[in-house]
């Protein structure tokens, strides 16, 4: 098993987490207790349009089984949420340290959207 | 004669350009001659030109489009409709296909290819098209309705009720375009005989002047001309500009608190200052020079 986690640039297990759901250039896909991982590149990150839904039927299709991120648009939740999986709140730090807030259950879960719809297009 | 009147930048001048330039037309023709002059704001998701025109409708007509609706018994979740669908629309999650309209463009992709014919489709109205006349101009608008995010089947729709396909000899469309230069810039521009390209002189105005102007150079081989609004400081960057690309300025109307209280009242400017019927009249005639200009000789 595996959750994914977005990433703003891939060197490995430094990798800087991105806040940024559906159009941040890198997912980490990543075993929480053996920390095996591959980092794949964002096949949404420049759709044209519903990015939020192609990056979370990506993690469908990848079979994660949880995400951390920053901010959650409303329709990347409907995805996720119609799929039952579950979203969480980074809060900042590391790979390393998410992982363990991740495993010790302090991350705060989205129950509902964080940000508005176009929230992850640079400005 | 079609002319579309576009900017790239917003707030330059097209509507003033547009509906005085279609005013001015109309009026230079005698009335009893058959050959109408339209002027059609295709910005319908602002559109303003009636507010200076003030015609009364005649004729309405709604724009629909296919949406599609998924049987969710028939459905077994495969995913093919996803992974045909070029905007998104589409996902597959935790067994059942989600829809989300506002990201969907009708192209039909999904209804096709369901393997299960679990897809149908449903007319939806996504805009308004109206239709009239103010004194001896015609004039058509579309607006798109409220919470929609696709103005290009307006336009295409507006256009196809108003131009006909073989236009009577010396009928002229005047088509405002909406800003930008994206699908319904392109959709306004189709068709067209003349880019008259509107710009104020201002690093923002040459910026989005250039885009436009790459546009008509790629996509469409039709004559440009420049009108510079505003103008009076900063006149270079355009000139410069213009004289690179080799596109004419044709009509030049000054920065003047007066020409903006008059836009403010909705009145037109050939109204407020009879002075510029002429140079309304000049700009008709340089562009009419510019596309026979252009036209192969029998």
């Amino acid at each position: 098993m595996h959750i994914a986690i977005t990433l703003a640039d891939n060197k490995g297990l430094e990798s800087s987490i991105s806040s940024v759901f559906a159009r941040c250039p890198f997912y980490i896909l990543i075993d929480p207790k053996t920390k095996i991982f591959t980092i794949e590149e964002n096949p949404a990150q420049n759709a044209s349009g519903g990015a939020g839904v192609k990056a979370a039927q990506w993690m469908i299709d990848k079979e994660a089984t949880a995400v951390i991120t920053g901010n959650l648009g409303p329709k990347a939740h409907d995805v996720l949420s119609s799929a039952n999986m579950p979203a969480f709140k980074s809060q900042g730090g590391n790979i390393e340290e998410t992982l363990k807030a991740y495993n010790e259950k302090e991350l705060e879960s989205f129950f509902e959207p964080n940000v508005d719809a176009h929230s992850g297009i640079q400005k | 004669m079609i002319i579309t009147v576009a900017s790239g930048k917003g707030g330059t001048g097209k509507t003033t350009i547009a509906t005085n330039l279609a005013w001015t037309i109309s009026h230079m023709q005698e009335a009893e001659k058959k050959s109408p002059t339209w002027l059609i704001d295709c910005d319908v998701e602002e559109p303003n030109a009636a507010l200076f025109i003030h015609p009364t409708f005649e004729k309405e007509k709604k724009v629909e489009r296919q949406l599609p609706i998924i049987n969710q018994d028939q459905c077994t979740g495969c995913g093919v409709c996803v992974d045909v669908c070029e905007y998104n629309a589409l996902a597959v999650a935790g067994g059942k296909t989600l829809f989300f309209k506002e990201l969907c463009h009708a192209c039909g992709s999904c209804v096709l290819n369901c393997p299960e014919g679990a897809i149908h489709e449903i007319s939806e109205t996504i805009g308004l098209l109206q239709r009239g006349s103010s004194d001896l101009l015609k004039f058509a608008h579309g607006i798109l309705e409220i919470g929609w995010s696709s103005p290009t089947p307006i336009i295409r729709d507006l256009k196809k009720w108003i131009i006909p396909k073989q236009p009577q000899v010396n009928s002229t469309y005047i088509l405002d375009a909406s800003p930008g230069t994206t699908c319904p810039v392109v959709e306004s521009f189709r068709g067209a005989d003349f880019a008259l390209l509107v710009t104020e002189p201002t690093p923002f105005g040459l910026h989005d002047l250039a885009l436009v102007a790459e546009l008509i150079f790629k996509e469409f081989k039709i004559p440009p001309g420049i009108v510079i609004n505003k103008s009076g400081r900063g006149d270079e960057i355009i000139e410069k500009f213009a004289s690179e690309k080799k596109i004419p300025i044709l009509m030049r109307v000054p920065l003047s608190r007066d020409i903006a209280e008059a836009y403010a009242r909705g009145t037109l400017l050939v109204d407020a200052f009879p002075k510029y019927k002429g140079q309304f009249i000049d700009l008709h005639k340089k562009i009419s020079e510019m596309i026979r200009e252009r036209q192969p000789k029998r």
